[in-house]
C-alpha cells in the first residue's frame, strides 16, 4: 500500500491542533457546508443531514487519530489509502468551519487569492489562518503523493 | 450510503408514464457551486473520483465553477443525481440538484 510519512515541526503544529479540536467539537452538531437537500420531505431531509453529519464526524475522528501518540513522540504523521480520503474531507470541513468562524472577517476574494494581509490579522485570526494554510498543505500533499482519485494526473 | 435512503419518486401506480413525463424523469442536473475555501486541486480530485472524469475534463469543470460560479457536472435520472449530490456534499462541495423544468 502506498503511504507517506510527514515529519512536522511539533512546536509549530501542536498549537494548531487546539484549533482543529475546537472546530471538530463544533462540527459534531453542525455540517461544515449548508447542505441543500433535494427533497422537501422533512424526514428525508433530516435523514440526509444526519447521515452527512455522521460521515463528517467519522472523518474528523480519523484526522484527530493521525495526530496521535506518534506525532507527539516524534512529530511524524503517517498517511496511506486507509486514512487519506477521510483526512482530505476532514481538512476541508475544518477549513470551512474556520472560514465561517474565526476567519469570517476575511473576504472571500482575499482568501481565494491567497494574498491575505497577515500583518492586519488579530492574534486569533493569525493562528486560525496558519491552521487553515496548514490543512491545505496537508491536502495538497495527499493529492500529490497518494492520488485518491485513482486516475493519476 | 444515502442511496438506500433515497426515495423513489415514481409510485407503483405511475409506472406507465407518458412520454414527456418519462423524459422529464431523466432531466436532472447535478450542479456544483463555487466556494472560496476548497482548493482547486481538491475539487479536481473529487470530480475525478466521483465521476471518473479524466484530468482535463475535471479541470474544465473546476474552472467553470471557479470562473462562472457553477458547473453542471452530471445530467440524468433523479435517483442517481441525488446520490451524486449526496456524495459531493460528503466531500463538502456545494452541490445542488436542478430540474430542466426550471429553464
Amino acid at each position: 500500500m502506498k503511504s507517506i510519512e510527514v515529519r512536522l515541526n511539533l512546536e509549530v503544529v501542536a498549537p494548531l491542533l487546539d484549533l482543529i479540536k475546537a472546530a471538530a467539537d463544533g462540527l459534531k452538531e453542525e455540517l461544515a457546508i449548508t447542505a441543500v437537500v433535494p427533497d422537501s420531505d422533512a424526514d428525508f431531509a433530516d435523514g440526509w443531514r444526519q447521515e452527512l453529519l455522521q460521515d463528517q464526524t467519522g472523518d474528523i475522528q480519523v484526522l484527530l487519530r493521525v495526530f496521535g501518540r506518534e506525532f507527539f513522540a516524534n512529530g511524524i504523521i503517517a498517511l496511506d489509502a486507509s486514512n487519506s480520503e477521510a483526512v482530505l474531507r476532514a481538512c476541508s470541513a475544518v477549513r470551512l468551519r474556520l472560514k465561517s468562524g474565526l476567519l469570517q472577517r476575511m473576504e472571500d476574494e482575499v482568501l481565494e487569492s491567497g494574498e491575505v494581509p497577515v500583518q492586519k490579522l488579530t492574534e486569533d485570526e493569525h493562528k486560525a489562518f496558519a491552521c487553515y494554510v496548514f490543512l491545505a498543505t496537508l491536502q495538497e500533499l495527499i493529492i500529490e503523493h497518494l492520488d485518491p482519485s485513482g486516475r493519476g494526473v | 450510503m444515502i442511496v438506500s435512503n433515497s426515495k423513489t419518486h415514481q409510485q407503483p401506480g405511475q409506472a406507465a408514464a407518458t412520454a414527456p413525463e418519462a423524459q422529464l424523469a431523466d432531466a436532472w442536473r447535478v450542479v456544483v457551486l463555487n466556494d472560496p475555501v476548497n482548493l482547486m486541486s481538491y475539487v479536481v480530485m473529487v470530480f475525478k473520483k466521483v465521476f471518473g472524469f479524466d484530468e482535463p475534463r475535471a479541470r474544465q469543470h473546476m474552472l467553470e465553477v471557479h470562473e462562472r460560479g457553477r458547473s453542471t457536472v452530471w445530467t440524468g435520472k433523479r435517483e442517481q443525481a441525488e446520490a451524486y449530490v449526496f456524495t459531493l456534499q460528503q466531500w463538502h462541495l456545494t452541490a445542488v440538484l436542478e430540474s430542466d423544468e426550471k429553464h
